[in-house]
């Protein structure tokens, strides 16, 4: 024990522990505050994230491979109740367009150039996880060079499952909503009831035992049924408006009992992303 | 020695593969990994190193700069947040080493050893996230949820990968004598 604290070793250790939590503490806060890391640990990242393609392609196809025989047993069925709903769509579809069209017409007459449902959409592949329990953040294969920044929405599968924390280059990071980090999932959303009212508020939490989001001090006086559909609300400027969330789980009052407090089970399963849509605002 | 030995390829290959399945591990099987309320970490790169330490003989790998570099590596490109595994990685090294020298090198003393790694690593980690805000949860269900897992995890790695890698390692070490 004498000697493992000798003067020139306890000197280097205090030395690194400085420098160590001075660096951490750096990073945090570069990374809250500033739309892009520093330029040498993009091109890090970017060096990196070409490397990691050479494991990381190959491990993914054969996950793929395996998912689509373990889909392929229940394909039959699958097909059966799709075919159904593929009628449905098609209709929907048309009306859809038609109302786009009209849309944009409209938009014209009032000289309204891009509203907050006017987006473009990303698409990009997870390369990696980061393997830690802290921090649920994903990386993908698209950066600035295709048009991505820094808080936009990330979509997969039905709906929203996080936003981008970190751009890089040719990669970025995407920060799940089931991160710790409180930041991560606070989008502006709202509720629409049968009646046609909507409530707005804010993503304040996420809880871990049901893989609920939590939507809490709503206030307003609407009644929210169990199923009703939760989209973001546009509001704050970053996040296009009807992005879809996911559905009303239950309703409960707050430990307090003066406001709602509503669960929202995700339309995504966070655990199984491969593909991912980034969507940015027109402006 | 390393500089004549083939270890001087097998390592550094052997490290990247590690190192980025690490994070393919853990997207491919995430449902499993990260199932609620546990949470088990791949720790393959200290895996590698620690196992590259028990079976250098007298190859001597410079591991404490190989261990830097990759935790530099590992903080840019998988967390975001730089300095913590920078500085960890070769600490794990050095307290491997430190505690080497009071055993002979057999199967299971090695599992203790990685055993003891493995709890200083999630620890540290878990103690400097805690100070910088990242995590907020209680150190006992730390304990419960994520050390445990993550411990029993990475036994299965050692007992699984153990004797590969030593062959690995033995074949390279042969053609370096012949």
């Amino acid at each position: 024990m004498q000697k493992f604290f000798s003067n020139r070793r306890l000197v280097i250790i205090v030395v690194s522990l400085v420098v160590c939590f001075g660096l951490m503490a750096g990073s945090v806060a570069v990374r809250n505050k500033r739309a892009t890391p520093p330029i040498i640990q993009q091109f890090g990242n970017d060096v990196v994230g070409f490397a990691g393609a050479v494991i990381a392609y190959p491990v993914n196809a054969v996950q793929g491979g395996f998912d689509s025989i373990s889909e392929l047993m229940n394909a039959y069925q699958e097909n059966q109740l799709l075919k159904k709903q593929v009628s449905d769509l098609a209709q929907v579809k048309v009306r859809d367009q038609t109302l786009a069209k009209e849309n944009q017409q409209l938009k014209k007459e009032l000289k309204l150039n891009n509203s907050l449902t006017d987006y473009t959409t990303v698409t990009a592949s997870v390369l990696t996880r980061t393997p830690s329990s802290w921090q649920n953040q994903l990386v993908i294969n698209k950066g600035q060079a295709a048009g991505i920044s820094k808080n936009m929405p990330v979509m997969s599968g039905a709906g929203l499952i996080g936003r981008v924390s970190e751009v890089n280059k040719t990669n970025s990071k995407v920060e799940l909503l089931s991160d710790s980090n409180e930041a991560s999932n606070r989008f502006a959303i709202q509720i629409s009831n049968k009646q046609g009212k909507t409530v707005n508020g804010i993503i304040t939490g996420y809880q871990k035992a049901t893989g609920q989001l939590i939507m809490g001090q709503v206030t307003s006086k609407v009644k929210i049924t169990k199923g009703s559909k939760v989209i973001t609300s546009g509001m704050g400027g970053v996040t296009p408006k009807g992005l879809y969330v996911g559905k009303v789980a239950r309703v409960t009052k707050d430990d307090y009992g003066l406001a709602k407090k509503i669960y929202i089970k995700p339309a995504t399963n966070f655990n199984n992303i491969n593909i991912v849509t980034v969507a940015e605002l027109d402006s | 020695m390393y500089r004549l030995s083939r270890l001087r390829y097998i390592f550094p290959i052997g490290l990247f593969v590690a190192f980025f399945l690490d994070g393919s591990v853990s997207k491919v099987f995430s449902g499993w990994l990260f199932s609620y309320p546990y949470s088990m970490v791949s720790h393959l790169v200290i895996l590698w190193l620690v196992l590259a330490y028990f079976f250098e003989e007298d190859t001597k790998i410079p591991l404490v700069p190989f261990a830097a570099v990759t935790g530099l590596i590992f903080d840019l490109y998988y967390s975001g947040i730089i300095g913590l595994f920078m500085f960890l990685f070769p600490l794990i090294i050095a307290l491997t080493k430190a505690l080497a020298k009071y055993f002979t090198p057999t199967f299971l003393t090695v599992i203790m050893i990685f055993f003891i790694d493995i709890t200083c690593l999630e620890l540290i980690n878990y103690f400097a996230y805690t100070i910088i805000g990242v995590v907020n949860s209680s150190f006992g269900d730390f304990l419960i949820y994520v050390l445990a897992p993550t411990l029993a995890l990475n036994l299965v790695y050692l007992v699984v990968l153990y004797l590969p890698i030593r062959s690995i390692f033995v074949r390279a070490m042969q053609q370096k004598n012949s």
